[in-house]
């Protein structure tokens, strides 16, 4: 299942707090729940991680 | 496709089927113009023409009348001979002149016969002529050579006229039919490219209206923070599909929100 996904919204509420969770299943259309029953597919990853850089940014 | 370009395109498949309307209307509108110069420079104008030398020939007439009347006169004999000569003249050069303009070979046919029984009447008439001058103005015996005589030609000349007006009611009853047919025509070609135009439309606005209707009914969930079980199944390219597509995004994030708030 999604492990890599949902340590990445761990990881990423833990940097930007529940707000940044927020966004990043906002960018990505995938809560952390719906990420952690995804597959940890190259696409899925790419999603995510591109919708985090967007966030850094964003800061 | 977006929904702006759909509206773009029937919009502009309307104009070119109105524009494609106006101007085959344009052109058959010429072409009834053109046909009815045709028939009033053609048929109606030597119609025109055979009744005026029917006149013509019916003055002839009067004027011989008048020698035999008036003749003992000398003044008036020179005057009636001579508008005589002048009108039978007039009558020859006209039905000629029709004979070589008329396209109908009866016609033509009925206008050759008419030459012709004029020829011969014009023998008569300058026989009785003689007869009338020889006889010191001896006007029954002069009469009694061309009484009737004319008759004949003029007879011709009435078939002459009907048979022009027969080709004038023809040819008009046939640009009539003309115009009925392409008229037709028109209104099937316009009348079903405005159908298939029309159905578009209905197909475009009835798909955007049940979709939106969709729309508002995840918006309205959405807005109560209902999600739960909520699918937004709302798809597509055009406008539509992306306000869906972005309540994902909402929906996603009220998950999360309460996920977090879960902890």
């Amino acid at each position: 299942m999604g492990i890599q996904l949902k340590e990445r919204y761990e990881a990423v509420g833990k940097e930007m707090g529940a707000v940044g969770r927020m966004k990043l299943a906002m960018l990505t259309k995938m809560s952390s729940t719906a990420a952690a029953d995804a597959e940890d597919s190259a696409g899925n990853l790419k999603l995510v991680d591109d919708a985090i850089l967007q966030l850094r940014k964003a800061m | 496709m977006r929904i702006s370009a759909k509206l773009i395109g029937i919009t502009l498949g309307s104009a070119v089927i109105v524009t494609g309307l106006v101007l085959s209307l344009v052109v058959e509108i010429r072409s009834v113009s053109t046909g009815y110069t045709h028939i009033l420079e053609g048929p109606a104008r030597q119609a025109t023409e055979a009744r005026q030398v029917q006149v013509d020939f019916k003055v002839q007439v009067q004027d011989w009348k008048d020698i035999l009347l008036r003749g003992e006169n000398p003044q008036d004999l020179a005057k009636y001979t001579l508008q005589f000569h002048e009108q039978e003249a007039k009558v020859k050069a006209e039905a000629r002149a029709l004979a070589g303009r008329t396209e109908d070979p009866a016609t033509r046919q009925l206008l050759n016969e008419f030459l012709t029984a004029d020829d011969a009447l014009s023998a008569r008439y300058q026989a009785a002529y003689d007869v009338y001058l020889n006889q010191h103005f001896n006007f029954r015996a002069a009469d009694a050579l061309v009484r009737g005589q004319d008759r004949g030609p003029s007879s011709l000349f009435d078939k002459v006229v009907e048979q022009l007006d027969a080709r004038v009611a023809a040819a008009a009853a046939a640009e009539q039919a003309k115009t009925i047919r392409q008229l037709i025509l028109i209104l099937l070609v316009v009348g079903g490219l405005f159908l298939v135009d029309s159905i578009v439309y209905c197909s475009v606005l009835f798909g955007v209206i049940k979709r939106l209707g969709q729309l508002k009914a995840v918006s309205d969930r959405l807005a109560v923070a209902d999600i739960e079980g909520l699918a937004i199944d709302i798809s597509g390219h055009d406008e539509i599909g992306a306000i869906g597509d972005s309540l994902k995004g909402v929906e996603a994030a009220l998950h999360e929100l309460l996920a977090v708030h879960a902890h």
